[in-house]
């Protein structure tokens, strides 16, 4: 979403020196920019900033800044934790592309249908878990598959299931909203001028929504990696992911180390959004000349 | 269908009208065809998502009401008769009101700021209001232990300035902590839509205002805030909606002192080992988000009805 930024109307524009009251209000006006810019880096950016800083800390408790630096906390971390950002990794690729794939087939196959009838019960199916809190799914989930007839709770699987439910409304949002009724008529250009609606859909609806399917695998993919609550209460033994082996350092006390699992964290999923998203929607869009 | 094609060539020049009455058959029976396929392709989506979501929801109720003998509530019984539970529906309900109704004046605050008043740097914070979305609930609690525990850097930073004998922050494992962490994570979630529904104002209208004589805060409340509202209210709603489902910063701040249902719900399950009782309270837990998710829904598509 790009909000854009309009210089307010609300405030007067004006050259060279200002009479007494304006100057006070231009000063006043200013330092409410100022103070919104200091209340969002103290909000914001410092908690963002403090899990780098602590990560590479020797020590920081008590002081204002870390007490040295090093990078003895990332040399410590062990084959546990290599472990827990392997699972993670591979359990956020399968939910990002499976979630994608089945948000691309619900919004295909919504498109256009008024909000009545089954088209409707689907559509509310697909975002009801973005209304589930994600322990009650989890337990849903743990009850339903933690024992015969259908017994996931011995693989990674379940921890796949339970993320592919939550990370569903998203990818099908994404893909949704990218199926704008502008780039219709090229589609029943297509139709009319003879092609099969697999064709149609090969060459003409895919390629338009490459920009939303990466956006869609990116957000699948940062949001598998950063879930706790269903991963938590469904996770088999051996299959922790890295969040819950952080939660598990902080209840213990062992803040620094956790910190350096979560900057690993961190950047794997930074690395990926780039990798994954490296065009951004918008610039493919741009007439060539 | 190629001997009806045939059928219908031989036809065709016997007589026009019976052909055009053929054509206005198959075209029907073409679209029948394709309502049929497009019908059965969401029975097939619906058989995918039954075991995702409606299978595991419907044991969860089942699993519930399940007693010894049949049907009972004696997993209702177990879940709110057990003392350190006792309270736990009221001190949800007040932590989600305290910081969900906190995070959404700051949100549109801060929208309405970043909007009308933008200063050097407001497009780069916009920019990192929305990714900030995207990092772990749990990790913004984790932080807030550096920033706001008792040996933290602004406790310290304080103690300092004042010349304290002691670090004066000592709130943050509790409801104190936990509406801070929720109000910082989930303020950008009011942010980013109360943006969007200022960016569809017509400017025109707040100039037309101002020069009849509105005050600032007259156009504020009778100028902006009613064309913004549908944004706005479905900002604030998700705002409730995220803050009652949130698990991660109870976790990490609130585990020791204060029970919310969510943790409750997690400790009977994996502490207690007692899936029935955690059932129940995951009920009455989905009951609760559902109809706040209900909410959301109406009250955002009747914004995208207004909007359009």
């Amino acid at each position: 979403m790009d909000v854009k930024l309009t210089p307010s109307p609300l405030v007067g524009k004006r050259a060279g020196p200002l009479p007494a009251k304006r100057r006070v209000w231009h000063i006043a006006s200013w330092s409410v920019g100022a103070a919104t810019a200091l209340l969002c880096i103290v909000l914001f950016v410092l908690p963002v900033m403090v899990v780098a800083l602590s990560s590479v800390a020797e020590h920081w408790s008590g002081t204002i800044l870390p007490t040295g630096y090093s990078l003895r906390w990332f040399e410590r971390l062990g084959s546990d934790d290599w472990d827990a950002v392997a699972t993670s990794l591979e359990v956020g690729f399968g939910v990002a592309l499976l979630g994608t794939a089945l948000g691309l087939w619900i919004a295909l196959s919504l498109e256009g249908r008024d909000r009545r009838g089954v088209g409707a019960v689907v559509d509310a199916l697909a975002m009801m878990p973005n209304g589930l809190p994600s322990v009650v799914l989890g337990l849903a989930v743990l009850i339903a598959y933690h024992k015969r007839p259908l017994d996931l709770s011995g693989s990674a699987a379940i921890v796949m299931l339970v993320q592919l439910a939550l990370v569903l409304p998203f990818c099908y949002r994404c893909c949704a909203s990218a199926l704008r009724p502008e780039l219709q008529v090229l589609r029943e250009a297509a139709a009319s001028l003879g092609a099969p609606p697999a064709r149609v859909l090969l060459r003409v609806v895919l390629p338009q929504m490459v920009p939303a399917l990466r956006a869609s695998v990116a957000l699948g993919f940062a949001l598998s990696l950063g879930e706790l609550g269903a991963t938590l209460t469904v996770y088999p033994p051996g299959f922790a992911t890295v969040p819950i082996v952080v939660v598990g350092e902080v209840e213990r006390g062992y803040y620094l180390p956790a910190s350096a699992l979560s900057l690993v964290l961190l950047t794997v999923s930074l690395l990926a959004l780039c990798l994954i998203a490296a065009r951004m929607p918008g610039r493919r869009s741009e007439p060539k000349p | 269908m190629s001997s009806l094609l045939g059928h219908k060539a031989l036809e065709r020049h016997a007589n026009p009208a019976r052909t055009a009455e053929h054509a206005v058959h198959a075209s029907h029976k073409a679209r029948r065809r394709s309502l049929l396929l497009a019908n059965l392709n969401l029975a097939a989506i619906v058989v995918v998502l039954g075991p995702l979501i409606i299978y595991p929801l419907l044991r969860l109720i089942w699993l519930s009401f399940s007693g010894a003998h049949g049907l009972s509530l004696q997993a209702y019984q177990v879940f709110f008769s057990n003392p350190e539970t006792r309270g736990v529906i009221g001190s949800t309900l007040a932590i989600m009101f305290a910081s969900a109704s906190l995070a959404s004046l700051l949100g549109v605050l801060i929208a309405a700021l970043l909007f009308f008043k933008p200063f050097p740097g407001a497009r780069i914070l916009t920019r990192f209001l929305e990714l900030f979305v995207a990092f772990p609930s749990f990790l913004v609690a984790f932080t807030l232990i550096f920033l706001y525990g008792s040996q933290g850097s602004i406790g310290i930073l304080l103690q300092r300035i004042f010349h304290l004998d002691q670090p004066p922050l000592n709130f943050l494992f509790g409801s104190g902590g936990v509406i801070l962490a929720e109000v910082i994570f989930f303020t950008p979630f009011v942010v980013r839509p109360t943006l969007a529904s200022f960016a569809t104002l017509d400017m025109r209208l707040l100039e037309a205002a101002r020069s009849l004589g509105a005050g600032l805060a007259m156009v504020a409340w009778r100028v902006v805030l009613p064309l913004a509202w549908p944004g706005i209210a479905a900002g604030t709603i998700l705002c409730f909606l995220l803050t009652l489902n949130e698990f991660g910063i109870f976790l990490v701040l609130g585990s020791a002192h204060l029970l919310t249902l969510p943790v409750a719900i997690y400790a009977a399950a994996t502490v207690d080992l007692d899936l029935p009782t955690a059932a129940a309270g995951a009920v009455v837990m989905l009951m609760m988000s559902l109809t706040l998710y209900a909410m959301y829904r109406r009250v955002s598509r009747r914004g995208s009805r207004d909007g359009r």
